[in-house]
């Protein structure tokens, strides 16, 4: 008990009564050894710093969604001033228009709602790559390593939100 | 004084009440949310099966386009598929999605109501399209052709465009995905992931203007009537009559009317 000061949990600080065994905001062991107590702060510190770095995976998935984009934007502009037919280059600028906003769209909305957003930005990439294959089939391997880094960023993303909800759940943060 | 007008839950583990405020057991150290933990367990493989659906989605829809020729017998296999797929999903959570399939509250009133208001949004968005597509794309979009050449051609279209999408796409999209995504998160993110899948799944980005607000407003009406059969009917009506729209088209409804 000599590690309690003024009644306060040496691992979150909140209050607690001279007969609880267990913080009752943290779980720390209050009566523990010091080895019990030790052991609970690290665990706890441990997924903090998951935490951290499972949000640096998402905030790369985000970055994902902007680099789709930007590629696409860039493609667009590109194809719209080189495309010998008007029609077809007008039809085509307003598609890739609609894929950056789309894209775009998500990597913003990723940080509010980044479980629908990464989903969304997943779902739509492998579709236009899947799209793209079926009109011209060797486009599949055009940037292929790209292609793989930017759905594994977004798979890892996926995750790592579900992952951090289920850490924060475990360390009972709201 | 204060202690009177606390609540309490009983610990799972060592049975002391603990003040529902208190996010662990103080006398057992147990997290008073370990049930919720358990569940966010399962929420990985919840996304892979979603994935498996969602893969298994778009191979059927882009076997068509991988045909040349194009029949109803490849339309009618891809749909069989479709169909096929999205009922086993849904029975193979059956416990958990049986309860959509009930009516509770069912109401004549809002039915009809909601019929009617499909019927009109149906025919504003019918006129919208074909005038979007005209203007993008230069092209007019028609249903009836590849059933035209077929005796009961207009039947064959109102089954497959109007009837089969409503109950087998409502079961997939608005039945099984919804119900996987509410075990995910919570019920606004499930609308919009399930109407934003979709809507993708019909490989047309121009519609993004009308198919993702209807896909929207399926998955609200799912999940504030509890039931699937309201999406059905709406699903329906709406398909319905942009079927009888490329039939008899506005222009010439307009012309018999003035």
């Amino acid at each position: 008990m000599e590690n309690q000061t003024a009644s306060l949990c040496n691992c979150c600080y909140n209050a607690f009564n001279d007969e609880d065994i267990f913080c009752n905001s943290c779980g720390y062991p209050l009566q523990g050894t010091q080895q019990e107590q030790d052991t609970h702060i690290v665990i706890r510190a441990n997924k903090e710093i998951d935490i951290a770095e499972l949000n640096g995976k998402v905030a790369s998935a985000r970055n994902s969604l902007y680099w789709i984009g930007g590629i696409i934007g860039v493609w667009a502009v590109i194809t719209y001033f080189v495309s010998p037919d008007a029609d077809e280059a007008f039809s085509l600028l307003i598609t890739n228009v609609i894929l950056v906003g789309a894209f775009l769209s998500f990597g913003v909305w990723s940080k509010s709602k980044p479980t629908t957003a990464l989903i969304s930005g997943l779902a739509l990439y492998l579709i236009v790559q899947i799209l793209n294959a079926i009109v011209s089939p060797m486009s599949i391997f055009s940037g292929i390593i790209m292609k793989v880094i930017i759905i594994a960023y977004l798979i890892k993303g996926i995750k790592a939100v579900l992952e951090i909800d289920k850490l924060k759940k475990e360390l009972n943060i709201n | 004084m204060e202690q009177e007008h606390l609540s309490y839950n009983v610990c799972n583990n060592c049975h002391n009440n603990v003040p529902i405020t208190n996010k662990f057991c103080s006398k057992c150290g147990l997290a008073q949310n370990h049930v919720e933990v358990g569940i966010y367990q399962k929420k990985w493989p919840n996304i892979q099966q979603i994935a498996l659906f969602f893969v298994i989605e778009i191979i059927c829809c882009i076997v068509p386009l991988l045909v040349e020729e194009k029949s109803l017998t490849t339309l009618y296999f891809v749909d069989l598929i479709m169909g096929f797929s999205a009922a086993l999903f849904f029975i193979n959570d059956w416990s958990e999605n049986k309860v959509i399939l009930k009516w509770p509250g069912f109401s004549i009133l809002k039915l009809l109501g909601l019929i009617v208001g499909t019927i009109l949004a149906s025919v504003v968005v019918t006129f919208l399209v074909d005038n979007l597509n005209q203007f993008v794309f230069k092209k007019e979009v028609e249903y009836y052709s590849i059933f035209s050449f077929h005796k009961y051609g207009v039947y064959i279209m109102f089954c497959s465009i109007a009837l089969y999408p409503a109950i087998f796409e409502e079961l997939a999209y608005r039945g099984y995905l919804m119900q996987k995504l509410l075990t995910i998160v919570d019920e606004k993110e499930a609308i919009y992931i399930s109407s934003i899948l979709f809507f993708f799944i019909h490989f047309s980005l121009i519609s993004v203007f009308w198919l993702l607000p209807f896909a929207l407003f399926l998955g609200w009406l799912r999940i504030k009537t509890k039931t699937l059969w309201y999406g059905v009917f709406v699903h329906f009506f709406f398909n319905l009559t942009a079927c009888f729209l490329d039939l008899y088209p506005l222009k010439e409804i307009f012309k018999l009317v003035y």
